[in-house]
């Protein structure tokens, strides 16, 4: 991986381009994407279904190679790396939240969120349970820690999927509609939630979602229409938290 | 590996009846792979131990005699006839010698010299032909369980007593106790005291066999000088074609292995072998079929855990460990339910199937189960089933997975 790029960008995405191809019917999805994205930053992606929204998370996620173009996070150019490198990287430095929670229904949230620390040897088990327990803490699940995912509610659950992410501490966490699923009340507690830890601890947040109520929280907003980056919006009203700044 | 193993056994252990029923299924096919092990190797034991129970493992015998043919000049056609001397009896002469070097080896049991030759009893008017074996007593049952199959009088062979087959004894009315005399097929004759009468349930060897003290055979057959033949009984029947050839190397006289005289047994032991390997292959396929296809099955249901486990950054391998363990673990408890049920299954036949006259219906031997060897199958078998459904969901793509 190559060393790239301003010191401030935690996340620089410069001409990310994929389609989509099945037999001879190629189907652009992102259509050359530029925008930068910096440390402690608390970012909403705006736009509507089937605008490509999930597709760039995904590929910001390393979990799908673009057809074209680059993006940088952490000074390296993770559209060189191999699959091996990937998945290394993603390990260490980002952090999801599904619209659906998807923890493992056999263990409890303490497993759950334990999961991938110890399961990557990146902390012992006693490393682990430590700062499991704390996240879990910190997003009111203190009390749950052992309790099988498959007994939590929605917003419990999410809220676990919440503290996994956060859990090897990484530089980015991407959010892909994480209130989609849930009922207000969870959705609004969810937000609040991740706007604190945001504020907080300076973890960057990218948050994919099609509502304009959840994008007023966000210091950016960035809309993608048609594959594009249609416009990118600061909000004077949100709190600015640009830990790197 | 220590949590690719933790979250096998978590899988294992949320599906407790699918699990319950693969481990059952392997334990099943260890059964059948013990059990017929158990019958298999019991009744080739039961056969050779039939056959070579009562013959020698070797036996050394004067060597067949055939005169050189000169080399005849070109275009003389030479149609050679061997007339056999019949003077003399075929013997073996130091023969003392030859036992010595025979029992030095340490392979060998039993070396009993023994001299044999046809002749007649008569009791009255009635005759009747037999083998004559001359065997020094206290060697009585060392080759064939003569002693044990005793049914009247004593096995106790002085220079005086014969003892002789059930039917033999039927058919001459005789009983212990009474005199006889027998004549060889040299012309000597001797009045000898029936001893015992034995039955060992073939009817050649209870209508025409008759044992005589050694020395008292000897001289009725007239092997004043020599023996008819050395049998040898070994600690291990399987060395015996190896000694076979040695001794004959050694001595020059003509030896032969009981594998050599049972050549119809071993075509029908090789034949019930391949039989059962047959059988065991196919439930080692079977518990192949079975465990790859339940672990698919678990691939396809959890896919959206595989799924978010690559998400958080679990290595394909991580995911391959997880289900190929899950292989391991199945087949190695099912190989454990499967052997302790096969051996307490054989056991349970051996004690149960048995006849009114206390003999086995079935010759199983629940200590030949090859138990080790279908633990080790089996367990190296569900792990290779493992490996098909591990690979698929390494490759599940957490994309995919998680967007279900």
């Amino acid at each position: 991986m190559t060393s790239a790029l301003e010191k401030t960008a935690l996340l620089s995405v410069a001409g990310l381009t994929k389609d989509y191809v099945i037999g001879d019917l190629v189907t652009p999805v992102l259509k050359s994407i530029d925008f930068d994205i910096y440390a402690g930053e608390f970012v909403a992606m705006l736009g509507p279904s089937g605008s490509g929204k999930s597709t760039l998370l995904s590929i910001l996620g390393t979990l799908l190679k673009p057809t074209a173009g680059h993006f940088f996070m952490l000074g390296n150019d993770l559209t060189e790396a191999d699959e091996r490198e990937l998945t290394k990287f993603r390990n260490r430095n980002i952090g999801f939240v599904f619209q659906y929670h998807h923890l493992l229904p056999d263990f409890t949230a303490l497993e759950n969120v334990m999961f991938p620390a110890v399961a990557s040897n990146l902390m012992d088990d006693v490393e682990a349970e430590m700062r499991a327990t704390m996240l879990l803490t910190r997003v009111g699940l203190g009390h749950r820690l052992n309790y099988r995912a498959t007994k939590l509610s929605g917003g419990q659950k999410q809220r676990v999927a919440l503290a996994r992410a956060l859990m090897n501490n990484p530089a980015l966490v991407l959010a892909d509609e994480p209130t989609g699923n849930l009922d207000r009340e969870s959705a609004h507690q969810v937000m609040e939630l991740l706007a604190e830890i945001n504020a907080e601890s300076g973890t960057t947040f990218l948050i994919s979602t099609h509502d304009a109520e959840i994008a007023k929280r966000c210091q950016r907003k960035i809309t993608i229409i048609d594959g594009k980056v249609d416009s990118i919006e600061t909000n004077p009203t949100a709190k600015q938290n640009l830990a790197a700044a | 590996m220590r949590y690719e193993a933790k979250v096998a056994l978590r899988y294992l252990l949320s599906s407790k009846l699918q699990t319950a029923l693969l481990i059952g299924g392997v334990g099943v096919g260890v059964l059948v792979f013990c059990f017929m092990s158990a019958l298999i190797n019991g009744l080739t034991s039961f056969q050779i131990e039939q056959t070579v129970g009562s013959i020698a493992h070797v036996t050394i015998e004067p060597r067949e005699q055939t005169p050189k043919v000169l080399e005849a000049p070109n275009g003389t056609v030479v149609l050679p006839t061997v007339l056999r001397d019949n003077t003399q009896r075929s013997q073996i002469r130091a023969w003392q010698t030859v036992l010595d070097t025979v029992l030095a080896d340490e392979l060998v049991r039993i070396a009993v010299p023994i001299v044999a030759g046809n002749g007649f009893i008569t009791r009255g008017q009635a005759v009747q032909p037999v083998s004559i074996t001359g065997v020094n007593p206290e060697q009585l049952s060392e080759v064939a369980a003569i002693a044990p199959a005793i049914i009247k009088g004593t096995a106790d062979l002085d220079l005086d007593g014969i003892i002789i087959g059930a039917r033999l004894a039927r058919n001459l009315s005789i009983d212990v106790g009474q005199t006889l005399v027998i004549r060889s097929d040299r012309g000597r004759e001797r009045d000898v005291k029936v001893r015992g009468i034995f039955s060992i349930g073939i009817e050649a060897l209870d209508e025409r066999v008759a044992y005589m003290n050694f020395k008292a055979a000897k001289a009725l057959l007239n092997l004043d000088n020599g023996i008819s033949r050395i049998d040898v009984k070994l600690y291990n029947l399987d060395a015996a074609p190896e000694l076979a050839a040695n001794f004959a190397a050694a001595t020059g006289l003509k030896v032969t292995s009981w594998v050599e005289k049972n050549k119809r047994l071993f075509d029908a032991i090789q034949g019930q072998g391949s039989t059962g390997s047959l059988i065991k292959f196919f439930s080692i396929v079977t518990i192949i079929i079975g465990v790859a296809s339940a672990l698919l099955l678990t691939t396809v249901r959890r896919k959206s855990e595989i799924g978010i486990m690559r998400s958080m950054g679990m290595t394909k391998g991580f995911i391959n460990r997880v289900f190929v363990i899950q292989g391991v673990l199945i087949g190695l408890l099912g190989a454990v339910v499967g052997s302790s049920g096969a051996f307490g299954f054989t056991t349970l036949v051996m004690q149960l199937a048995v006849r009114a006259d206390g003999t086995r219906v079935f010759p199983i031997d629940p200590s030949q189960g090859a138990y080790l060897a279908g633990i080790m199958l089996a367990t190296v078998a569900s792990t290779v089933a493992a490996i098909l459904p591990a690979r698929a969901a390494s490759r599940v793509d957490p994309l995919e997975a998680i967007s279900q």
